[in-house]
Protein backbone atom coordinates (compact mmCIF):
# COMPACT_ATOMS: atom_id res chain seq x y z
CA UNK A 1 0.00 0.00 0.00
CA UNK A 2 2.79 2.35 1.04
CA UNK A 3 4.73 1.34 -2.07
CA UNK A 4 1.72 1.85 -4.37
CA UNK A 5 1.21 5.29 -2.84
CA UNK A 6 4.88 6.16 -3.46
CA UNK A 7 4.58 5.12 -7.11
CA UNK A 8 1.48 7.28 -7.56
CA UNK A 9 3.32 10.21 -5.97
CA UNK A 10 6.27 9.74 -8.34
CA UNK A 11 3.61 10.20 -11.04
CA UNK A 12 2.87 13.67 -9.60
CA UNK A 13 6.60 14.47 -9.72
CA UNK A 14 6.63 13.44 -13.39
CA UNK A 15 3.76 15.89 -14.00
CA UNK A 16 5.88 18.67 -12.43
CA UNK A 17 8.82 17.60 -14.61
CA UNK A 18 6.61 17.69 -17.70
CA UNK A 19 5.39 21.20 -16.89
CA UNK A 20 9.00 22.27 -16.20
CA UNK A 21 10.18 20.85 -19.52
CA UNK A 22 7.35 22.60 -21.37
CA UNK A 23 8.15 25.94 -19.74
CA UNK A 24 11.85 25.51 -20.53
CA UNK A 25 11.27 24.75 -24.22
CA UNK A 26 8.47 27.26 -24.83
CA UNK A 27 10.31 30.17 -23.20
CA UNK A 28 13.76 29.09 -24.50
CA UNK A 29 15.45 29.50 -21.13
CA UNK A 30 18.74 27.63 -20.60
CA UNK A 31 17.50 26.08 -17.32
CA UNK A 32 16.56 22.38 -17.52
CA UNK A 33 12.94 21.40 -16.95
CA UNK A 34 13.84 19.38 -13.85
CA UNK A 35 15.14 22.49 -12.05
CA UNK A 36 12.08 24.51 -13.13
CA UNK A 37 9.90 21.63 -11.91
CA UNK A 38 11.75 21.71 -8.58
CA UNK A 39 11.12 25.45 -8.23
CA UNK A 40 7.49 25.02 -9.21
CA UNK A 41 6.86 22.20 -6.71
CA UNK A 42 8.56 24.26 -4.01
CA UNK A 43 6.29 27.26 -4.72
CA UNK A 44 3.16 25.09 -4.82
CA UNK A 45 4.11 23.59 -1.44
CA UNK A 46 4.96 27.00 -0.04
CA UNK A 47 1.58 28.47 -1.06
CA UNK A 48 -0.27 25.39 0.24
CA UNK A 49 -1.65 24.51 -3.19
CA UNK A 50 -0.02 21.07 -2.93
CA UNK A 51 0.02 19.34 0.45
CA UNK A 52 3.29 17.84 1.65
CA UNK A 53 1.58 14.43 2.18
CA UNK A 54 0.76 14.25 -1.54
CA UNK A 55 4.42 14.02 -2.58
CA UNK A 56 6.44 13.21 0.55
CA UNK A 57 6.52 9.39 0.24
CA UNK A 58 7.36 9.37 -3.46
CA UNK A 59 10.04 12.04 -3.09
CA UNK A 60 11.52 10.16 -0.13
CA UNK A 61 11.70 6.92 -2.13
CA UNK A 62 13.45 8.60 -5.08
CA UNK A 63 15.91 10.52 -2.91
CA UNK A 64 16.86 7.48 -0.84
CA UNK A 65 17.65 5.47 -4.00
CA UNK A 66 19.26 8.36 -5.88
CA UNK A 67 22.57 6.55 -6.52
CA UNK A 68 20.80 3.80 -8.48
CA UNK A 69 19.71 6.31 -11.14
CA UNK A 70 23.32 7.34 -11.85
CA UNK A 71 24.52 3.77 -12.49
CA UNK A 72 23.53 3.36 -16.19
CA UNK A 73 25.35 6.61 -17.15
CA UNK A 74 28.43 5.47 -15.24
CA UNK A 75 28.39 2.25 -17.27
CA UNK A 76 28.40 4.42 -20.43
CA UNK A 77 32.14 4.88 -19.92
CA UNK A 78 32.72 1.56 -21.78
CA UNK A 79 31.97 3.39 -25.04
CA UNK A 80 35.02 5.64 -24.61
CA UNK A 81 38.15 3.58 -25.20
CA UNK A 82 40.38 6.67 -25.26
CA UNK A 83 39.54 7.29 -21.58
CA UNK A 84 41.20 4.02 -20.55
CA UNK A 85 44.76 5.25 -21.16
CA UNK A 86 46.99 8.23 -20.42
CA UNK A 87 44.16 10.66 -21.32
CA UNK A 88 41.95 9.02 -18.73
CA UNK A 89 44.62 9.34 -16.04
CA UNK A 90 45.02 13.04 -16.88
CA UNK A 91 41.26 13.57 -16.69
CA UNK A 92 41.14 11.85 -13.30
CA UNK A 93 44.04 14.01 -12.09
CA UNK A 94 42.12 17.15 -13.09
CA UNK A 95 38.91 15.95 -11.44
CA UNK A 96 40.65 14.97 -8.19
CA UNK A 97 42.75 18.15 -8.05
CA UNK A 98 39.92 20.52 -8.88
CA UNK A 99 37.50 18.55 -6.68
CA UNK A 100 39.71 18.94 -3.61
CA UNK A 101 40.17 22.69 -4.20
CA UNK A 102 36.43 23.20 -4.75
CA UNK A 103 35.42 21.34 -1.61
CA UNK A 104 38.06 23.06 0.52
CA UNK A 105 37.04 26.51 -0.76
CA UNK A 106 33.34 25.82 -0.17
CA UNK A 107 33.88 24.12 3.20
CA UNK A 108 36.20 26.79 4.62
CA UNK A 109 33.91 29.55 3.40
CA UNK A 110 30.91 27.97 5.15
CA UNK A 111 32.89 27.18 8.33
CA UNK A 112 34.12 30.76 8.49
CA UNK A 113 30.53 32.02 8.32
CA UNK A 114 29.50 29.44 10.91
CA UNK A 115 32.12 30.60 13.42
CA UNK A 116 31.27 34.25 12.79
CA UNK A 117 27.63 33.44 13.52
CA UNK A 118 28.62 31.80 16.81
CA UNK A 119 30.71 34.89 17.58
CA UNK A 120 27.64 37.09 17.10
CA UNK A 121 25.71 35.18 19.74
CA UNK A 122 28.44 35.37 22.40
CA UNK B 1 15.32 -10.48 -27.91
CA UNK B 2 16.13 -6.77 -27.60
CA UNK B 3 13.24 -6.42 -25.20
CA UNK B 4 14.48 -9.39 -23.17
CA UNK B 5 18.01 -7.91 -22.88
CA UNK B 6 16.52 -4.57 -21.82
CA UNK B 7 14.36 -6.30 -19.21
CA UNK B 8 17.25 -8.37 -17.84
CA UNK B 9 19.50 -5.25 -17.85
CA UNK B 10 16.99 -3.31 -15.79
CA UNK B 11 16.30 -6.04 -13.23
CA UNK B 12 19.95 -7.12 -13.16
CA UNK B 13 21.19 -3.58 -12.45
CA UNK B 14 18.69 -3.21 -9.59
CA UNK B 15 19.63 -6.63 -8.17
CA UNK B 16 23.39 -5.96 -8.36
CA UNK B 17 22.84 -2.51 -6.85
CA UNK B 18 21.05 -3.94 -3.79
CA UNK B 19 23.65 -6.71 -3.56
CA UNK B 20 26.40 -4.06 -3.55
CA UNK B 21 24.52 -2.10 -0.89
CA UNK B 22 24.48 -5.17 1.37
CA UNK B 23 28.21 -5.79 0.80
CA UNK B 24 28.99 -2.11 1.44
CA UNK B 25 26.95 -2.11 4.66
CA UNK B 26 28.83 -5.21 5.85
CA UNK B 27 32.43 -4.16 5.05
CA UNK B 28 32.15 -0.36 4.82
CA UNK B 29 35.16 0.23 2.52
CA UNK B 30 34.58 3.40 0.49
CA UNK B 31 35.72 1.73 -2.74
CA UNK B 32 33.02 -0.93 -2.26
CA UNK B 33 30.35 1.78 -2.42
CA UNK B 34 27.44 0.68 -4.69
CA UNK B 35 28.20 3.58 -7.05
CA UNK B 36 31.56 1.94 -7.83
CA UNK B 37 30.91 -1.77 -7.33
CA UNK B 38 27.68 -1.90 -9.38
CA UNK B 39 29.12 -0.33 -12.58
CA UNK B 40 32.26 -2.49 -12.32
CA UNK B 41 30.23 -5.70 -12.02
CA UNK B 42 27.80 -4.71 -14.80
CA UNK B 43 30.66 -3.65 -17.13
CA UNK B 44 32.38 -7.01 -16.56
CA UNK B 45 29.13 -8.85 -17.36
CA UNK B 46 28.62 -6.75 -20.53
CA UNK B 47 32.21 -7.43 -21.66
CA UNK B 48 32.03 -11.18 -20.94
CA UNK B 49 28.66 -11.64 -22.67
CA UNK B 50 29.62 -9.24 -25.50
CA UNK B 51 26.52 -7.09 -24.98
CA UNK B 52 26.84 -3.58 -26.49
CA UNK B 53 26.07 -0.64 -24.20
CA UNK B 54 23.20 0.50 -26.44
CA UNK B 55 21.33 -2.80 -25.88
CA UNK B 56 21.99 -2.63 -22.13
CA UNK B 57 20.86 0.97 -21.96
CA UNK B 58 17.49 0.22 -23.54
CA UNK B 59 16.68 -1.07 -20.05
CA UNK B 60 19.19 1.00 -18.09
CA UNK B 61 17.82 4.30 -19.39
CA UNK B 62 14.59 3.63 -17.46
CA UNK B 63 16.67 4.19 -14.31
CA UNK B 64 18.48 7.28 -15.73
CA UNK B 65 15.07 8.65 -16.61
CA UNK B 66 14.08 8.64 -12.93
CA UNK B 67 16.77 11.31 -12.32
CA UNK B 68 14.22 13.81 -13.72
CA UNK B 69 11.51 13.32 -11.05
CA UNK B 70 14.28 12.77 -8.47
CA UNK B 71 15.62 16.28 -9.16
CA UNK B 72 12.07 17.66 -8.77
CA UNK B 73 11.84 15.71 -5.48
CA UNK B 74 14.61 17.87 -3.94
CA UNK B 75 11.87 20.50 -3.51
CA UNK B 76 10.59 18.46 -0.53
CA UNK B 77 13.64 18.66 1.81
CA UNK B 78 14.15 22.29 0.73
CA UNK B 79 10.51 23.11 1.56
CA UNK B 80 10.67 21.30 4.92
CA UNK B 81 13.80 23.20 6.00
CA UNK B 82 13.10 26.51 4.33
CA UNK B 83 13.15 28.54 7.57
CA UNK B 84 16.66 27.31 8.29
CA UNK B 85 17.85 27.85 4.72
CA UNK B 86 16.54 31.42 4.78
CA UNK B 87 18.59 32.04 7.92
CA UNK B 88 21.70 30.79 6.08
CA UNK B 89 20.89 32.48 2.75
CA UNK B 90 23.97 34.73 2.57
CA UNK B 91 26.33 31.99 3.69
CA UNK B 92 24.91 29.62 1.07
CA UNK B 93 25.06 32.15 -1.75
CA UNK B 94 28.64 33.27 -0.98
CA UNK B 95 30.04 29.76 -0.39
CA UNK B 96 28.45 28.37 -3.54
CA UNK B 97 29.43 31.32 -5.72
CA UNK B 98 33.03 30.93 -4.56
CA UNK B 99 32.81 27.13 -5.02
CA UNK B 100 31.40 27.43 -8.56
CA UNK B 101 34.00 29.99 -9.61
CA UNK B 102 36.78 27.77 -8.21
CA UNK B 103 35.29 24.71 -9.94
CA UNK B 104 35.23 26.36 -13.36
CA UNK B 105 38.64 28.07 -13.19
CA UNK B 106 40.51 25.18 -11.55
CA UNK B 107 39.11 22.59 -13.99
CA UNK B 108 40.20 24.78 -16.89
CA UNK B 109 43.66 25.62 -15.54
CA UNK B 110 44.45 22.03 -14.48
CA UNK B 111 43.27 20.72 -17.85
CA UNK B 112 45.68 23.16 -19.55
CA UNK B 113 48.44 22.15 -17.16
CA UNK B 114 48.22 18.41 -17.94
CA UNK B 115 47.81 19.23 -21.63
CA UNK B 116 44.33 17.98 -22.50
CA UNK B 117 42.87 18.88 -25.89
CA UNK B 118 40.21 21.57 -26.29
CA UNK B 119 37.23 19.20 -26.46
CA UNK B 120 38.21 17.40 -23.25
CA UNK B 121 38.98 20.71 -21.50
CA UNK B 122 35.64 22.28 -22.39
CA UNK B 123 33.84 19.09 -21.42
CA UNK B 124 35.55 19.18 -18.01
CA UNK B 125 34.68 22.80 -17.14
CA UNK B 126 30.99 22.20 -16.18
CA UNK B 127 31.70 18.91 -14.33
CA UNK B 128 30.67 20.16 -10.86
CA UNK B 129 26.97 20.50 -11.53
CA UNK B 130 24.17 18.01 -11.90
CA UNK B 131 24.18 16.07 -15.21
CA UNK B 132 21.40 17.69 -17.33
CA UNK B 133 22.68 21.21 -16.60
CA UNK B 134 26.32 20.25 -17.07
CA UNK B 135 25.45 18.79 -20.49
CA UNK B 136 23.69 22.01 -21.50
CA UNK B 137 26.62 24.18 -20.36
CA UNK B 138 29.03 21.89 -22.19
CA UNK B 139 27.16 22.43 -25.46
CA UNK B 140 27.10 26.20 -24.89
CA UNK B 141 30.88 26.49 -24.35
CA UNK B 142 31.92 24.01 -27.06
CA UNK B 143 32.47 20.75 -25.20
CA UNK B 144 30.96 17.31 -25.79
CA UNK B 145 27.83 16.69 -23.70
CA UNK B 146 28.36 12.89 -23.59
CA UNK B 147 31.92 13.29 -22.31
CA UNK B 148 30.65 15.83 -19.80
CA UNK B 149 28.06 13.35 -18.51
CA UNK B 150 30.86 10.87 -17.82
CA UNK B 151 33.03 13.52 -16.12
CA UNK B 152 30.09 14.63 -13.96
CA UNK B 153 29.65 11.00 -12.96
CA UNK B 154 33.36 10.63 -12.14
CA UNK B 155 33.28 13.89 -10.17
CA UNK B 156 30.39 12.54 -8.12
CA UNK B 157 32.09 9.22 -7.40
CA UNK B 158 35.50 10.72 -6.54
CA UNK B 159 33.94 13.64 -4.64
CA UNK B 160 31.93 11.22 -2.52
CA UNK B 161 35.15 9.34 -1.66
CA UNK B 162 37.28 12.46 -1.01
CA UNK B 163 34.74 14.51 0.98
CA UNK B 164 34.70 12.39 4.18
CA UNK B 165 38.54 12.49 4.23
CA UNK B 166 38.58 16.27 3.77
CA UNK B 167 35.89 16.71 6.45
CA UNK B 168 38.04 14.72 8.91
CA UNK B 169 41.41 16.35 8.06
CA UNK B 170 40.08 19.92 8.03
CA UNK B 171 37.73 19.44 11.02
CA UNK B 172 34.63 20.75 9.30
CA UNK B 173 32.07 20.54 12.10
CA UNK B 174 29.05 22.58 11.08
CA UNK B 175 26.29 20.79 9.14
CA UNK B 176 26.27 23.74 6.73
CA UNK B 177 29.96 23.33 5.83
CA UNK B 178 29.63 19.54 5.40
CA UNK B 179 26.43 19.78 3.37
CA UNK B 180 27.49 22.68 1.17
CA UNK B 181 30.88 21.17 0.25
CA UNK B 182 29.26 17.82 -0.58
CA UNK B 183 26.54 19.38 -2.74
CA UNK B 184 29.04 21.70 -4.43
CA UNK B 185 31.82 19.13 -4.87
CA UNK B 186 29.85 16.01 -5.70
CA UNK B 187 26.27 17.10 -6.67
CA UNK B 188 23.77 14.18 -6.51
CA UNK B 189 26.09 11.48 -5.17
CA UNK B 190 27.44 13.98 -2.63
CA UNK B 191 23.91 14.80 -1.53
CA UNK B 192 23.12 11.16 -1.05
CA UNK B 193 26.29 10.92 1.10
CA UNK B 194 25.25 14.08 2.98
CA UNK B 195 21.94 12.44 3.95
CA UNK B 196 24.05 9.63 5.52
CA UNK B 197 25.56 12.31 7.79
CA UNK B 198 22.10 13.64 8.69
CA UNK B 199 18.91 15.34 7.48
CA UNK B 200 20.41 18.81 7.99
CA UNK B 201 23.59 18.04 6.02
CA UNK B 202 21.43 16.54 3.28
CA UNK B 203 19.27 19.63 3.07
CA UNK B 204 22.26 21.95 2.80
CA UNK B 205 23.67 19.67 0.14
CA UNK B 206 20.39 19.70 -1.84
CA UNK B 207 20.24 23.48 -1.84
CA UNK B 208 23.95 23.68 -2.73
CA UNK B 209 23.28 21.51 -5.77
CA UNK B 210 20.42 23.68 -6.99
CA UNK B 211 22.20 26.98 -6.34
CA UNK B 212 25.44 25.68 -7.90
CA UNK B 213 23.55 24.71 -11.03
CA UNK B 214 22.01 28.15 -11.45
CA UNK B 215 25.21 30.07 -10.62
CA UNK B 216 27.30 27.87 -12.91
CA UNK B 217 25.00 28.58 -15.86
CA UNK B 218 25.60 32.30 -15.34
CA UNK B 219 29.36 32.08 -14.64
CA UNK B 220 30.27 29.68 -17.43
CA UNK B 221 28.38 31.55 -20.12
CA UNK B 222 29.39 35.09 -19.12
CA UNK B 223 32.67 35.13 -17.18
CA UNK B 224 34.29 31.90 -18.39
CA UNK B 225 34.75 33.02 -22.05
CA UNK B 226 36.43 36.23 -20.80
CA UNK B 227 38.63 34.27 -18.38
CA UNK B 228 39.56 31.75 -21.09
CA UNK B 229 40.54 34.46 -23.53
CA UNK B 230 42.59 36.22 -20.85
CA UNK B 231 44.50 33.04 -19.94
CA UNK B 232 45.08 32.02 -23.55
CA UNK B 233 46.28 35.46 -24.61
CA UNK B 234 48.69 35.75 -21.68
CA UNK B 235 50.07 32.25 -22.38
CA UNK B 236 50.51 32.83 -26.12
CA UNK B 237 51.70 36.43 -26.56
Amino acid sequence: MRFAKSILQIGYLYVMLFIGNSISSVLHIPIPGSIIGLGLLFLLLQFNIIKLEWVELGAGLLLSELLLFFIPSAIGVINYDELFGVQGMKVIAVIVGSGIVVMLATGYMAEWFGHRKKGDVV
Amino acid sequence: MTFLIAFISLLGTIAIFYGSKTIYAKFGFAWLSPIILTPVVVILILLVTGTPYEKYNAGGSILSNLLGPATVAFAVPIYKNFVLLKKYAIEIMVSITVGSAVAITSSFLLALLVGLNEELTHSLVPRSVTTPIAMDISTMIGGSPTLTAIFVMTTGILGGLLAPMLIRTCHFNTPSAKGLMLGMGAHGTGTSKAFEFGELEGTFSSIAMVVAALISIVLSTTLFPVFEQFVMSSLLP
